[in-house]
């Protein structure tokens, strides 16, 4: 029992995590319709701009932080302004952006190898332990899901009082018709690059702290973002955050019965799963 | 010298690597990134086999090919009921359980420390394990699968998949069997990326899971797309430049592993660059005249194309096609409610109504695109079931569509053969058994393509891309290549709509001749004018009921229907 305590409450904070990435991933492909991707190193590349800043030049960690946060906007809006916006004028078919994304992965993670080295990356963050009875956790662990929090509210606030968000919420149901009605759509798409490539430099910095930076986790990080997103119901942000959960709390609890090594492949059964029975995803009816 | 010999071998390998994976991604349009996945199977039976089995030749490359082929069958056949995205990120999903299974699966496959020990060639005690012995082995794989490949892709069933490429839904209207298509298709992309693991194994006698990463699949797609998808020749150059431009980087004094990085760079650069400034690869696929498989003079051989105009034998005005009592539902909503429907031999049949009247529905529950919540559709007689549409194309019914859903990137002529009937060589066993009988047909099935569009008068236009045409061409093509299927019964949706009185004068005695040589047609209409030009008899439809039924001037002169509808 104590032993599914623990589990629980490993899926809540791996949770948080996916959701962040889910929600990053999901607001630029829902708007914008584009698998971006380069989401992967992008999160990989702010994580170690935050190294960097923090592990190399000893600055605090929410300097590291801001960084990070800087970085991932710049080479996210760039991505989109060198890549992406001229494959759309070309009026090139879904499927090439998606390619040429694959194409501007491979060149971010390897450059990223290339200026910072491979090899693990790690800072050096004094950090509480707590225990509440059975159950341990650590102030990283409280920031994964504090920043879940914050980041999720605000940004639903955001989408839902402010006018700009609301013009991303319509650019979400129908870009054609979001145009037709006066929305800068090309002013949207920037935002929204911009607002997603910032949610992913919080896990990635979070992840830096907790685990260390690697080259090779961006894939990771943008796969389960996408899973998270799929398993949700594309085109709901809520969905995104209540599939990157899911899949997390699926992933924690699953240890119960499934030897260690298998976890990463659970996440997969889930998505198989979900992509067989009910495509359109879990919580697709909860719109947003 | 033995360098350029191990680049050699590399770019067999590749080159049957990159032409699988045009088969999958450029040919059907299947946009599954597991073919590294496909290539470590196929690399690891062999490695498994030889290792502790210790068969001879070939029995490894047998096993190999046959059981990742079943494999990827067995994953593929669930994943390709989605498309699209949901297709990317299941198929990503499946390259990572495959290597994830490998390494954990360690009494079979050694875990991290992958198999060592693979066997070399032997031939009559010679031992292939230098690069300039294994050339020749290498070269011959290739070549092997090349032939295949285009064996495979300069037949109908290649065209098929180009057609199943441009969409999907009209592919199934035209009689093909997708599902077939794309399991086959898949099974043979994969076979072939086994070969080139099997190769892999007895080249460097090491497998690891190390080869076969996501990484590898895009550096295939960079291959593939560089070359031009859809041409198996741009495969073979994509996959020389980028296994031999990468060597030139060795020239460079750099550190081993930042040299491996910049070699990844530049894939992800030549693939974003091509992407962006020749989307369609250094070598386009094959258009124009260089599409048709058979010389263009079998064009102007006699045909017995009139045949496939003239519906079957029977008395006119004898009932073909019925629906019954027919129902649909959408979640919440009811497309379709109590719609009952007599569709009969050498009568025009309008379907009139608003936007919203459940008339589109109507024509797809008829052509077996969607299932009727309840009532029943009868052919002749007996009911349909659940007959999917390609296999009511195959008892006498054929559909267009409201947005024509043409295979826009082939030929017009390319566009009406693929809808020809009963062809052999659809099939894959056929087109490599009986290759006399599919060639002698598909110079009868060019012959036959070229009398419709005669009749069409698009013969002119027969060479061009079917996105190259104006407005009332697609119109015509599309009637074109309903007529090709030869089916008896001819829905049409909105077949009029758009074209300017000429081109109308010019589209009603083609479809009055259909229906005087026995056809059973059906057309949904919006314009009263041509409602009553052509239809005997029309159905009018609102909220999914049939409200009213009668000759066009019975309905007009209905007071109710007038005062609602015609004003």
């Amino acid at each position: 029992m104590d032993l599914l305590l623990q589990l629980f409450v490993n899926g809540v904070i791996n949770g948080s995590h996916y959701a962040l990435l889910g929600i990053g991933f999901g607001l630029i492909f829902a708007t914008t319709r584009i698998v971006h991707f380069a989401y992967g190193p992008i999160f990989t590349f702010a994580a170690y701009i935050a190294w960097w800043l923090s592990g190399a030049m000893g600055l605090p960690i929410w300097l590291g932080l801001l960084g990070a946060v800087a970085a991932a906007v710049t080479i996210g809006l760039l991505s989109y302004l060198a890549l992406y916006r001229p494959l759309e004028l070309n009026r090139a078919p879904p499927l090439v952006p998606l390619i040429a994304s694959l194409g501007l992965y491979i060149v971010l993670e390897n450059l990223t190898g290339v200026i910072f080295g491979s090899g693990v990356r790690v800072v050096d963050v004094d950090y509480g332990i707590f225990f509440v009875g059975p159950v341990f956790f650590t102030s990283i662990h409280v920031w994964q899901v504090g920043s879940f929090v914050i980041l999720g509210l605000g940004l639903a606030a955001f989408l839902r009082y402010s006018r700009y968000g609301k013009a991303i919420l319509a650019m979400t149901d129908d870009p054609d018709m979001a145009r037709v009605i006066g929305i800068d759509t090309f002013r949207i798409t920037l935002l929204v690059f911009a607002i997603g490539s910032l949610v992913s430099a919080v896990p990635a910095t979070l992840i830096l702290v907790k685990n260390g930076a690697s080259t090779h986790m961006g894939f990771a990080a943008v796969f389960m973002g996408f899973v998270a997103v799929i398993v949700g119901g594309v085109g709901s942000l809520r969905g995104a955050a209540a599939g990157g959960f899911v899949v997390g709390l699926v992933e924690s609890l699953g240890l119960w019965k499934i030897p260690t090594e298998w976890q990463a492949s659970i996440a997969f059964i889930v998505l198989y799963l979900v992509i067989m029975l009910k495509p359109e995803g879990l919580f697709s009816m909860a719109r947003r | 010298m033995e360098y350029l010999l191990h680049v050699g071998v590399m770019l067999c390998l590749y080159a049957i690597l990159a032409a699988s994976f045009n088969l999958l991604i450029g040919f059907a349009g299947l946009f599954a990134l597991s073919q590294a996945a496909f290539y470590a199977l196929g690399a690891y039976a062999a490695a498994i086999v030889t290792t502790q089995l210790g068969l001879p030749f070939p029995l490894p490359l047998i096993i190999a090919v046959v059981f990742t082929a079943l494999m990827s069958a067995l994953i593929a056949l669930p994943a390709l009921r989605v498309s699209g995205h949901y297709l990317v990120v299941i198929s990503i999903a499946m390259q990572i359980i495959v290597l994830q299974v490998i390494l954990n699966w360690k009494s079979l496959t050694g875990g991290t420390d992958g198999i060592s020990g693979v066997p070399a060639y032997d031939l009559f005690g010679l031992k292939l394990d230098t690069p300039e012995l294994f050339l020749p082995a290498a070269a011959i794989g290739a070549l092997a699968c090349l032939w295949f490949a285009f064996r495979l892709t300069r037949s109908p069933f290649g065209r098929a998949l180009r057609a199943m490429r441009e969409n999907e839904a009209a592919a199934q209207a035209v009689g093909k069997n997708v599902l077939y298509m794309k399991v086959t298709v898949f099974a043979i992309s994969a076979g072939m990326a086994a070969v080139a693991g099997v190769l892999f194994a007895r080249y460097f006698t090491y497998v690891g899971v190390d080869s076969f990463t996501i990484d590898e699949t895009i550096y295939i797609l960079a291959m593939v797309i560089l070359g031009g998808a859809g041409n198996l020749w741009g495969s073979v150059v994509g996959a020389a430049l980028l296994v031999i431009a990468p060597e030139l980087l060795k020239f460079l004094p750099l550190p081993v592993d930042i040299a491996d990085k910049m070699r990844l760079i530049a894939y992800g650069v030549v693939l974003m660059g091509v992407l962006l400034f020749r989307p369609q690869g250094l070598m386009p696929e094959p258009r124009g005249r260089k599409a048709m498989f058979v010389p263009v003079d079998a064009e102007r051989e006699e045909s017995d194309a009139e045949t496939l105009f003239k519906g079957d034998k029977g008395t006119k005005g004898e009932t073909v096609m019925e629906g019954r009592n027919l129902r649909k539902q959408f979640g919440g909503i009811t497309a379709v409610d109590d719609f009952s429907i007599e569709l009969k031999r050498g009568v025009i049949t309008g379907l009139l109504g608003p936007n919203g009247a459940g008339k589109t529905t109507a024509f797809n529950l008829l052509t077996g695109f969607l299932r009727p919540t309840s009532g029943e559709i009868v052919l002749r007689g007996s009911p349909i079931g659940n007959a999917k549409p390609h296999e009511l194309v195959g008892k006498g019914v054929a559909r267009s569509f409201q947005d024509l859903r043409l295979f826009t990137r082939m030929t017009v002529i390319e566009n009406v053969i693929v809808a020809l009937p009963d062809q052999t060589g659809d099939r894959v066993l056929p087109l490599f058994l009986r290759p006399g009988k599919v060639k002698a047909e598909e110079r009868a099935n060019a012959a036959r393509a070229m009398e419709i569009l005669r009749f069409v008068e698009l013969e002119a236009k027969a060479h061009d891309t079917a996105e190259d045409l104006s407005y009332a061409e697609e119109k015509l093509l599309v009637v074109a290549r309903l007529l090709a299927t030869g089916a008896e019964v001819l829905l049409f949706d909105e077949p009029m709509s758009g074209l300017d009185r000429n081109t109308l004068q010019e589209v009603f005695p083609v479809i009055r001749r259909l229906a005087e040589n026995g056809k059973t047609i059906c057309i949904i209409e919006h314009n009263l004018d041509v409602i009553k030009e052509l239809c005997d008899v029309v159905w009018f439809l609102d909220e999914g009921h049939a409200m009213a039924t009668g000759t066009p001037d019975e309905l007009m002169n209905d007071p109710e229907l007038a005062q609602r509808y015609f004003k």
